[in-house]
């Protein structure tokens, strides 16, 4: 028989100062602070090599014009770029964790509603003196600062709006787009008439696009925020989610839509009306089998409550900001390039027929002269404001609050007014926070 | 080749105290590696978790500051009854429903019928598809506007318009729990037809001797023969869909107005989309006592069985 040759008290002695140590350690790591938000990112700021993450890199519309971009620039540059993504509705919280455990590197595609809550975490460089020289439009550049500082170089400025399927408006008898809610009102149960299917206003129901209701509530007089206090809640934001009840309630618009839903019904050609940024004409027109639907997609202006008002509109675009840390330099350069040259904002602009941020690609021929895009501009974009809530890092989660509430309304879990005052009361402790 | 015996062995140096390691010691010096690593992978994360649930921490910003009983407190005076009956609708809901599934399959197929060999194998294809795919696949199904179900449902007149299944309070746990439910029958299937095959033939045979009919034989010699088993399935999928998540985050993220939000789906949209990893850890540290609860009616009933 063989006997370990370690004595007792040395095998509990290795033992207790294994398991204290481990304790210990255990002890000490809960009992740290953590989360995110070192200030410098790790790497070598000028190694040629990064990362580019961005949410239409999981788009199939998208994906072989950015695929190109970065090919192009590997390719001269004799650099390596691993592209990243995410899909859209979960890209913030999937950026922010992996931002926040240092694992992401190099340019980030940012939604302008998301720069405050990226921005806060300190991980982004600033891009000012990159920007000064791209010949961006003073809109565009506004886009992309935080604080005070250039975070993001803006890759594409517009709006969400109201597009319409101009077939099923003529198929529903409908001559004159509806300028006000009532003739919108009117309009919708028109095209509802048609029935096979048809949903009249493929708006969104869902919580992940809920906010579109803000421009819904700014139509009927609510400010969302002002002078320093939420004004959800007001009589403005509470007729205009009865409102949307009443249009959910009538079969009006669908249970169950967001803003993927709704393209797809679009493209089926059973929706009449959807709201979606100036990209939704490529993404939409491409999965649909009806070739001749970008033809019949029409921007139009969104209804008003009385005539004479001021559409309403939300600006949408999206920058491309800079991780502090490896290939922080080039990876500056790249988002310079992929913004302002001519050439590459041309051709992305041919694939996508997203506008670019320069004062140079607008004015390129191909740009200025697209019929869509011009009519885009004129008709929505030339009204549409920022959300109020985007200069606070919990804007995500302000949309989410008050989309929760008027998905609650439209199930007939609550009534609007107390909807709309829990909903400022969520508001502003997320604000305070 | 040298025979010659080998040269004695100097006797192993001892301690200063002379004692030579005891089993009891060494067996604890063996464990001690398992002991560091579950320290390290278990004890640690959950001790972090439990300190993190008395701070305010924000997933995007440094720092956190100490709230002592407030996110504990934001839970108990909030959601959290209606977060558990609606984990408890879900869990009773997708334990009960595959288990009679998959017992019915069980006993049709343990009578040997043609072909049980190619049908076990059929009903055990949704127990090989990951949750996810599964749940995608039902999404589609379920999805109020071009849905297979209402395309079915309307062409066969037995619904005027689509319903939105997964959008309504109504529908959509029902909708979770189908989905729950055809995920996991086969496993219930395959355990149950597994206790089933123990029960000898001669207990059976005898008791169609003494008259007894089906009904009869299954309560007074079937039933006694699986209990054991059918109780151990019973009690882990209980518990597994007391923890479940991937169904119900991708078929309605808990929505519609929260009315399928379970700790699962609270814990992970308050942490990855509130970012408010305080009270994600508060309300999972409270889905944890509950959750050991449970654990020790199992470990009674797997005690018992071993007593037996």
């Amino acid at each position: 028989m063989t006997t370990s040759g370690i004595s007792r008290r040395g095998a509990l002695r290795m033992f207790g100062i294994g398991a204290l140590g481990v304790a210990s350690a255990g002890v000490l790591g809960a009992c740290a602070p953590s989360g995110a938000g070192t200030d410098a990112g790790g790497g070598d700021p000028k190694s040629k090599n990064f990362d580019f993450t961005s949410w239409s890199l999981n788009e199939e519309a998208a994906k072989p014009s950015i695929e190109k971009i970065i090919k192009a620039w590997e390719k001269a540059e004799k650099s390596s770029i691993r592209a990243v993504s995410y899909p859209y509705n979960e890209y913030l919280s999937q950026l922010t964790l992996k931002l926040g455990g240092g694992e992401t590197t190099g340019a980030v595609h940012l939604d302008i509603a998301w720069l405050a809550a990226i921005a806060q975490m300190g991980r982004l460089a600033d891009v000012g003196p990159a920007a000064a020289g791209g010949g961006y439009t003073d809109v565009a550049l506004k886009s992309g600062v935080y604080d005070g500082t250039q975070y993001g170089l803006p890759w594409n400025i517009g709006s969400i709006g109201v597009i319409a399927n101009s077939k099923l408006l003529k198929k529903a008898g409908i001559e004159k787009h509806p300028a006000t809610i009532e003739e919108f009102e009117d309009a919708l149960r028109e095209l509802k008439g048609l029935g096979e299917g048809v949903v009249p206003y493929a708006a969104a129901t869902k919580v992940a696009q809920l906010k579109d209701i803000f421009p819904w509530m700014q139509t009927f007089g609510c400010t969302l925020y002002e002078g320093g206090k939420v004004t959800i809640g007001d009589d403005a934001s509470v007729d205009a989610v009865a409102w949307y009840k009443k249009l959910h309630d009538a079969k009006l618009i669908a249970a169950d839509v967001d803003r993927f839903d709704a393209r797809a019904l679009f493209g089926q050609g059973k929706a009449a009306f959807y709201d979606d940024a100036i990209i939704g004409k490529g993404v939409t027109s491409a999965q649909s089998k009806d070739k001749t639907l970008a033809a019949a997609m029409q921007p139009v202006e969104r209804p008003v409550l009385k005539a004479g008002d001021t559409p309403q509109a939300l600006l949408w675009g999206g920058v491309i900001a800079i991780v502090k840390g490896k290939g922080q330099d080039a990876a500056t350069e790249f988002a310079l390039h992929t913004t302002t040259d001519r050439a590459t904002t041309s051709e992305y602009f041919a694939a996508r027929a997203l506008p670019p941020s320069t004062t140079a690609g607008l004015a390129a021929p191909e740009v200025a002269k697209d019929a869509f895009t011009t009519e885009w501009t004129e008709k929505i974009t030339r009204t549409a404001t920022g959300s109020p809530f985007w200069q606070f890092a919990q804007s995500t989660q302000i949309d989410e609050a008050v989309a929760k509430h008027v998905q609650a309304v439209l199930v007939g879990r609550e009534k609007p007014k107390d909807a709309m005052k829990e909903a400022r009361e969520e508001v502003t402790a997320l604000i305070k926070r | 080749m040298s025979t010659a015996a080998p040269p004695q062995k100097a006797p192993p140096p001892r301690g200063r105290t002379g004692a030579r390691l005891s089993d009891g010691a060494f067996a604890l010096l063996l464990t001690a590696p398992g002991i560091a690593l579950f320290a390290a992978i278990i004890f640690y994360p959950l001790l972090s978790a439990l300190i993190t649930g008395f701070f305010r921490q924000d997933l995007r910003l440094p720092g956190r500051e100490f709230v002592g009983l407030d996110n504990f407190a934001y839970w108990l005076n909030g959601d959290l009854f209606t977060i558990l009956e609606q984990t408890l609708l879900f869990t009773v809901g997708a334990t009960l429903a595959p288990f009679a599934i998959g017992f019915a399959l069980a006993l049709a197929l343990n009578t040997g019928i043609k072909g049980s060999g190619f049908l076990r194998g059929v009903f055990l294809f949704p127990w090989v598809i990951p949750g996810v795919v599964v749940s995608f696949l039902w999404m589609w199904i379920f999805n109020a506007n071009y849905g297979v179900l209402n395309g079915v449902l309307v062409q066969a007149g037995i619904i005027e318009e689509s319903v939105a299944w997964l959008g309504r309070p109504g529908t959509a746990m029902l909708a979770v729990i189908v989905t729950k439910t055809w995920a996991s029958f086969p496993w219930m299937m395959v355990m149950l037809l597994a206790g089933l095959q123990t029960v000898p033939r001669e207990l059976h045979e005898a008791a169609s001797m003494d008259g007894a009919g089906a009904v009869r034989r299954f309560f007074a010699v079937t039933w006694p023969q699986v209990r054991g088993v059918a109780s151990i399935v019973l009690l882990l999928e209980f518990i597994w869909n007391f923890q479940h998540f991937d169904t119900i985050y991708v078929l309605t993220g808990g929505g519609p107005a929260g009315t399928t939000e379970t700790f699962a789906t609270a814990v992970y949209q308050t942490a990855f989309s509130g970012f408010d990893i305080g009270r994600a850890t508060a309300l999972g540290g409270l889905w944890m006592v509950l959750l050991l609860l449970l654990v020790v009616v199992y470990l009674r009933i797997t005690e018992r069985k071993g007593d037996a």
